[in-house]
């Protein structure tokens, strides 16, 4: 006697699944791309916060009438003194000539177009993460040595920033919390459709006297592991598709130039086996309460 | 061991296919149910054997009564009864050996403790080069000797049996006949539905006729 055939599965090896297989697959595909796009989203907009909110700039700006050079000059080496000593600011860089020409170049150009623009003078200061500063109080005091600068801390641009962030985020989430319904409906289905194929192995091992709880485990880890294998394949594949779009830009090649990279790093992956994990619970439990519920029904 | 009173069973609002059906089968009796095709033989069978609940009536099976028992109850109930059924009610995708070792693996026993206890079974029945076949390569008579060695193999305290010897001839018949005879010198209860009068004759057993639903006592054991 061959020892398998002791052991023969209760639940049979569904011959006409496969098409709910690839169904389950694809909603897993679908959704791992929604949670890969839900984290880029978090993380660029993570990113733009943290680095505007860690900076401040200050503009020496040319009056109406103009100013001369060494005006703008002084008033400039003079508020980055201010700076300086301003405790929570960690380093101060006030930007030459040439490198705010090549800031406005990419709108405006270069050459002689820009030499007759009023440009400020800017300085570029970094703040220590978490350092409180009285922007109120520097700004005064900037004005006091440098009458034409004014303080910029970014705030309506973070703000702007912010709100753009966060609606991107939760447009994100709210994608994937549809997909995920939906993966979870489909899992329920495939489960709930195949099981009803099966009525009558339930009915006849209720008929032997099995208990309810023998007959679901007979069915539970079938359902599981078939969404855990298929709902595998999907989010491998998604997997892959980050992963080519990190190596497209590691290589140069921007997928979409202004926006965050489209590749996922390592422990964000690992967000993607959240996904098979899911269907696969989500099938056991729906085999679970449906076989305790056609139990039920019978005498 | 089995008692029914005053017991009646309609499906849904369609007529009463069993009427007053009143009897009692002692342990370790040997008792044949005849009658008519659609005298109601196999839902008098579908009552005792727990897969419908009566219209109206009372049922005793091993001492508990089933209008009060409670459901928990049923399984180790069910346990108790081997079941032939008409339609074999084979699993088509476990071999010959897994489906009469079934009602041992829901008993939650292990599989080299009875091993050797079902090849000798499917020997028995004419089976034992078919141990590893799957219902759907069986003949009808083949796959009724399966059914037959799966409701006999947890040695139950009640056989029921829908016609067990239909598809076979009668040299397997005979052969059937006398593993229900040694299982029920070895205590087991059993009551056969059948058309078989041969089958009948031979045995010599008790005789309840059903006709349009009515039960009729014709030979008591041995009579």
């Amino acid at each position: 006697m061959n020892a398998r055939t002791l052991r023969g599965r209760i639940a049979p090896r569904e011959a006409g699944a496969a098409p709910l297989d690839v169904v389950i697959a694809i909603m897993a595909f679908l959704a791992a791309l929604a949670l890969g796009a839900s984290l880029i989203a978090d993380r660029a907009a993570l990113g733009w916060r943290e680095g505007l909110s860690s900076r401040l700039t200050v503009q020496i700006i040319p009056p109406e009438h103009g100013a001369s050079a060494k005006l703008l000059d002084d008033e400039t080496m003079a508020a980055a003194g201010i700076l300086k000593n301003t405790d929570g600011i960690v380093s101060v860089r006030p930007l030459s000539e040439k490198d705010t020409e090549a800031l406005v170049e990419p709108w405006i150009g270069s050459g002689a177009a820009i030499a007759d623009l009023p440009l400020p003078r800017l300085i570029d200061a970094t703040i220590l993460p978490g350092a409180k500063i009285d922007l109120g109080t520097l700004s005064q005091r900037l004005k006091l040595a440098a009458p034409d600068s004014l303080l910029d801390d970014h705030t309506r641009w973070i703000g702007r920033l912010k709100g753009l962030a966060d609606r991107i985020i939760w447009s994100a989430y709210f994608v994937l919390a549809l997909i995920a319904v939906a993966t979870a409906a489909t899992v329920a289905f495939a489960t709930r459709a195949g099981l009803e194929a099966h009525h009558d192995i339930v009915a006849l091992l209720h008929q032997m006297g099995a208990h309810a709880g023998f007959i679901a485990r007979a069915f539970e880890w079938h359902y599981f592991i078939s969404a855990l294998l298929a709902a595998t394949v999907g989010a491998v594949f998604a997997g892959i598709l980050f992963s080519m779009a990190g190596g497209l830009e590691l290589a140069g090649i921007e997928a979409v130039p202004f926006l965050p990279p489209l590749s996922l790093h390592v422990a964000e992956l690992a967000w993607l086996a959240a996904i098979p994990a899911g269907a696969a619970l989500i099938a056991w439990a729906t085999a679970r309460l449906s076989v305790l519920t056609a139990v039920s029904r019978i005498y | 061991m089995v008692r029914f009173e005053n017991v009646g069973m309609r499906y849904g609002a369609g007529p009463e296919v069993l009427r007053d059906v009143t009897f009692v089968l002692e342990a370790g009796s040997f008792t044949f149910l005849t009658g008519p095709s659609g005298a109601g033989k196999t839902t008098l069978l579908k009552l005792m054997y727990l897969s419908e609940p009566p219209t109206r009536g009372l049922i005793n099976l091993f001492g508990c009564d089933l209008a009060t028992a409670k459901r928990a109850e049923f399984p180790s109930l069910r346990r108790r009864i081997g079941v032939v059924f008409q339609d074999f009610r084979l699993l088509d995708h476990l071999t010959a050996f897994d489906n009469v070792a079934l009602p041992l693996r829901l008993a939650g026993r292990r599989p080299e403790e009875y091993e050797k206890d079902v090849d000798e079974l499917l020997g028995w029945v004419g089976l034992g080069d078919k141990l590893l076949a799957r219902p759907p390569t069986l003949s009808g008579g083949e796959q009724q000797r399966v059914a037959i060695a799966r409701a006999v193999v947890g040695r139950p305290d009640l056989l029921i049996a829908d016609e067990p010897t239909g598809n076979v001839d009668a040299e397997i018949g005979q052969r059937l006949l006398r593993l229900f005879g040694e299982l029920n010198r070895l205590g087991t209860t059993v009551l056969i539905a059948t058309h078989d009068r041969a089958l009948i004759e031979r045995a010599r057993a008790r005789e309840m006729r059903l006709i349009d639903g009515r039960l009729v006592e014709l030979r008591t054991a041995r009579a």
